[in-house]
């Protein structure tokens, strides 16, 4: 490889998946930011941790734009030799919000899964231990990160 | 919570809530005679929603409910949202509040790590003297933060642009003097722990995490670096005045619990060097450059990394055109490694003794992964 890993990890997963990832480019130095297509988020995953080395996971979250109507599921990578932090994207539309579940990728998204899940509504086909993570386990307030929460608390 | 399947000829025992050892959280151990087979930490009962907090606040509002997260490390954490306020905002810090950054997070590591041998020394069931030391040995520092910042815990110190106060007369002379003393010290901490033989029965051994697995399960911070794994952001990402400050990245091999107490050890006399270094070489020149209180930000995306005392903390902050951050999200250190520890159990033979020595281990501090 030539030139700095970024660029060249940009390069190389656009040209190994064309056609689910819809962008990859280096937001600044060590931040990179790949934005995939639904379909293929498990295999671009797959393809991430066995071919690019992303096998450190730190975490995952996500943002809730109402006004596009879309929630954005970020996951954070890391991979040991490169050191940077590549923020694995995909785009949901705010009324279906399904995803294949990455813990079969990386295990230890489980609990930023659940927290995701949790916060946002998101919801993680095949996760192995659905149930909430920080919030009460009675909790039916809503869904308190995303933008029209209201704070109504746990009553219904 | 609900009922996850137990085995039979299994008990369950329910650990906590009620501050258990270093926190409110619940931890669930499946137990069959001593042996663990399982644990389970059930998180959340510090949630207070600080990510939703911040969208509601200005961006220097936003200071001092982030600093709530790890009270025995604000510096660290409070300069993870500085440094992310700072980008977003196109803000430039002078060098000598780099320094002066760099300074307090060193002393703020040193603070935590003893207050983690206090609970490690304790937990391991022989000497509670220990924490009484560590407690009294802590005011060294808390009294050098008192006499810069005025606070002894929460400092709220690193504003967007700089920091709050220079240095007051004489102050560099009284670092180098307490970090003398505190390495003094440190030879006893080192006898009484890590060369004490009940010590070493406890902690050698115990809990194997290797390095292969602590990559995969998300380790971070001297959990890893006790794996024998050289990750640190200080180092990676040079972020305050890292990149002039002479340090390396500390590991050890044996990837067991008085591995990852050892780096903890070896962190502090490192931070002490760190800590003369600045007070020696701490460039001259001014320490703020002036904010709008209520300065607007463009759209965007920042993200910060810093390292704290328990490991990586990143805050990845959304903006739009506004005075509050559009959305924060807290990559916190203990959450990833309350992972690690439920698996521990499974990697690792662990007796019901070892439980509290393994979770010290970690030093978890729930109220960070809680947020």
């Amino acid at each position: 490889m030539s030139g700095a890993p970024e660029e060249d990890f940009v390069k190389s997963v656009k040209a190994a998946h064309p056609d689910v990832v819809l962008s990859a480019e280096v937001l600044r130095r060590r931040l990179i930011s790949a934005v995939v297509k639904r379909e293929g988020l498990l295999d671009v995953a797959k393809s991430l941790r066995d071919d690019f080395g992303f096998t450190h996971p730190v975490s995952c979250g996500a943002v809730d734009y109402p006004k596009e109507n879309r929630i954005q599921m970020i996951y954070y990578l890391m991979n040991p030799k490169w050191r940077f932090v590549l923020t694995y994207r995909v785009d949901l539309p705010r009324d279906d919000l399904k995803i294949p579940t990455l813990t079969q990728v990386w295990e230890a998204m489980s609990f930023h899964e659940r927290e995701a899940h949790e916060m946002f509504g998101i919801e993680f086909e095949g996760h192995p231990n659905m149930i909430p993570l920080l919030l009460p386990p009675d909790w039916k307030g809503g869904y308190p990160l995303r933008k029209d929460f209201k704070g109504e608390g746990a009553e219904e | 919570m609900t009922k996850p399947f137990i085995e039979p000829d299994i008990m369950r025992i329910s650990w906590g809530p009620q501050h258990p050892m270093s926190g409110q959280t619940r931890i669930l151990l499946d137990v069959d005679g001593e042996k663990v087979h399982r644990i389970i930490a059930d998180l959340g009962f510090t949630h207070r929603g600080i990510e939703k907090i911040l969208e509601n606040r200005t961006f220097l509002q936003g200071i001092i409910p982030m600093e709530r997260m790890v009270m025995a490390d604000t510096p660290n954490i409070g300069l993870g949202y500085v440094t992310a306020v700072e980008e977003a905002l196109g803000i430039e810090v002078p060098e000598r509040a780099n320094w002066i950054r760099s300074l307090l997070c060193e002393m703020a590591r040193i603070n935590s790590h003893l207050y983690a041998f206090g609970l490690q020394a304790e937990s391991t069931g022989y000497f509670p003297a220990v924490f009484i030391w560590t407690t009294v040995d802590r005011a060294v520092i808390l009294d050098l933060f008192e006499e810069l910042t005025g606070a002894r815990w929460s400092l709220n110190f690193f504003v967007p642009g700089g920091v709050q106060k220079d240095f007051p007369e004489g102050f560099e002379e009284k670092v180098a003097k307490g970090a003398q003393y505190l390495r003094r010290r440190f030879e006893d901490y080192w006898e009484a722990m890590v060369e004490n033989a009940i010590f070493e029965v406890r902690c050698n051994g115990v809990a194997v995490l290797k390095p292969e697995d602590a990559i995969r399960l998300g380790a971070t911070g001297p959990v890893l670096r006790g794996s024998g794994v050289d990750v640190d952001v200080r180092k990676d990402e040079p972020y305050a005045a890292y990149a002039d400050l002479d340090f390396e990245v500390i590991t050890e091999p044996a990837c067991d619990v008085m591995a990852r107490t050892k780096v903890r050890f070896r962190e502090i006399g490192q931070s002490l060097n760190m800590m003369k270094q600045i007070a020696n070489e701490i460039p001259g020149g001014p320490i703020r450059n002036r904010v709008p209180i209520f300065a607007r930000s463009k759209p965007g995306e920042v993200i910060s990394r810093v390292e704290t005392a328990r490991g990586e903390m990143g805050v990845h902050m959304f903006t739009q055109a506004g005075m509050n951050p559009y959305r924060v999200k807290i990559m916190s250190p203990t959450l990833r490694n309350m992972y690690v520890f439920e698996r521990l159990a499974e990697l690792d033979e662990m007796l019901m003794a070892d439980v509290p020595v393994v979770v010290n281990s970690i030093d978890p501090w729930y109220l960070d992964s809680d947020r």
